[in-house]
């Protein structure tokens, strides 16, 4: 569950409204954004109905929801909000919040994207094979995506050795100040 | 339409291209899973005469879990790719894969003296030179980066491709009639083009077509005669990188939009971005396994069809890398 603590609920909301998305309260709830939500029918909370939330102060019971977490960032909704409510970056915000403060409800996204940015840290660029075995351990699912490993092994579209880039030390410190 | 005539306009308009030399940025999809796209891109820049150099020592551009952890992570891993790219003295930059293309291009706009900037992003961009700055980086200087997707390059260069489709065309006239795999996969084609969904809609990146009903893909390929289906899922989410932890959404997803191509009376999809045609072609087996159902739909990137036209074998441009393999090369 996600820490009940008012105050960092307070300030997401308060920059939600001020920095990241002024217009939030043009929303009429036309619903265009989640008539176009590719994901919309796996979410707990219509991008509409997350919209509302926030107008409503109800950060938490967002925070609680898949929404937020399974959003793919298409910005479809953004592209065709006809007040201009730029909701891709609100999810976008709302999941960058749930990061930093550890809150991030779906363990099996959250440790891509650690695994993810750990291996860009290490080589300075991304490295399917250790990426895909490690994600697979860690979400227990050991077996996943076996078929097509071996579909891409034949055609030899892998790198199995990793490339290390000349200056990680660079990027390493980049990905260490604001992971 | 347009008639086979008139080579001699050639040199009038590869002066430009001459001049002009581009930096490459592949990013890690198109040095792995998505090296058939890397290497059709090269050959086909090199059949057209582009000129383009790499960007020496290149790193990850973070892609979404960048994104989605930091606002200013995605920004500065790609401002380090621009900045090696400036210190090769090249400004305009050409990113094939989608989401390396709307990371570096959202980090130029920051990073580009010109555009007007909002007190939070002069705040960022005072954070992040100060981190380049550390390292050893110029950042005095005067930047004016331009980065270039691969369709809104190729849409720019249309009447180049034109010029080296018919050349290529006359020349090979002279030789035979006889049907060769390149020839028969062209000839058999009819695709609807694919856009994927963040190619056209990010906030802040350039815009160069519509965003819901774009058409610059199908001029690129009606230029060398190829006619695209209407398609209506042009511009939908096949669900991304959602495969590595939802499987299941995105095999809906793209499964919907392979649906809609046969709708369309397509035997093809064209694409553009690697992870939309890695969940189409590559997952095309696991929708099949999952839905029961017997697509066999080849999905190319622009660069392969392109290269096919411009004369190049169908090895150069790695189709025989592609997971559903077009019908004549399975002999």
């Amino acid at each position: 569950m996600i820490d009940q603590d008012k105050k960092y609920l307070n300030t997401i909301r308060h920059e939600l409204i001020t920095i990241v998305e002024p217009n939030i309260y043009y929303c009429y709830q036309c619903g265009k954004c989640t008539a176009g939500c590719p994901l919309s029918d796996v979410y707990e909370y219509q991008p509409n109905e997350v919209i509302r939330l926030i107008q409503l102060n109800k950060i938490a019971s967002i925070l609680n929801a898949n929404s937020v977490y399974l959003c793919a960032s298409c910005e479809i909704c953004s592209s065709r909000c006809p007040q201009e409510v730029d909701i891709a970056a609100v999810m976008n915000y709302l999941r960058i919040k749930s990061w930093h403060y550890k809150q991030f409800k779906l363990s099996s996204i959250a440790n891509f994207y650690g695994i993810f940015l750990r291996i860009v840290k290490i080589f300075g660029r991304s490295f399917e094979p250790l990426l895909i075995l490690s994600l697979n351990l860690l979400n227990k699912n050991f077996f996943n995506d076996f078929d097509i490993a071996v579909k891409i092994l034949k055609k030899r579209k892998i790198r199995l050795m990793p490339e290390f880039i000349k200056k990680r030390n660079e990027v390493s410190k980049i990905v260490k100040k604001y992971l | 339409m347009e008639k086979l005539v008139n080579t001699k306009q050639k040199d009038d308009s590869t002066i430009d291209q001459d001049k002009l030399k581009f930096a490459y940025y592949p990013g890690c999809s198109l040095n792995s899973t998505a090296i058939d796209f890397n290497i059709s891109v090269k050959n086909l820049f090199k059949a057209l005469n582009i000129h383009f150099e790499e960007i020496r020592d290149w790193n990850c551009c973070g892609t979404t879990p960048a994104h989605n952890v930091s606002k200013e992570m995605p920004i500065a891993l790609s401002a380090r790719n621009l900045f090696l790219a400036k210190n090769m003295g090249l400004e305009e930059i050409i990113c094939p894969c989608v989401s390396c293309y709307c990371k570096l291009s959202k980090a130029s706009i920051l990073i580009n003296n010109k555009e007007i900037k909002s007190e939070s992003e002069i705040k960022t961009r005072k954070e992040i030179f100060e981190i380049f700055q550390d390292m050893g980086f110029k950042t005095e200087e005067e930047f004016n980066f331009k980065v270039y997707s691969l369709v809104e390059l190729l849409y720019k260069n249309k009447e180049l491709i034109r010029q080296k489709f018919i050349e290529n065309k006359n020349k090979n006239s002279i030789n035979s009639e006889t049907s060769t795999i390149e020839s028969e996969i062209l000839k058999d084609l009819k695709p609807v083009c694919y856009y994927g969904c963040v190619l056209l809609r990010t906030e802040g990146v350039t815009k160069f077509d519509n965003m819901e009903n774009p058409t610059s893909m199908e001029e690129i390929l009606d230029t060398v005669g190829i006619k695209s289906r209407h398609f209506r899922f042009k511009t939908e989410c096949c669900g991304a990188i959602l495969s590595l932890t939802h499987k299941n959404i995105v095999l809906k997803l793209s499964k919907e939009i392979l649906d809609a191509a046969l709708e369309a009376g397509a035997n093809s999809i064209v694409v553009c971005c690697p992870l939309c045609q890695q969940n189409l072609d590559l997952r095309q087996s696991q929708i099949n396994k999952h839905y029961k159902s017997k697509y066999n739909i080849p999905v190319y990137y622009i660069s392969q069809i392109l290269g096919l036209a411009m004369g190049l074998s169908y090895k150069d441009v790695m189709i025989d890398r592609l997971f559903v393999e077009p019908k004549f090369l399975k002999k």
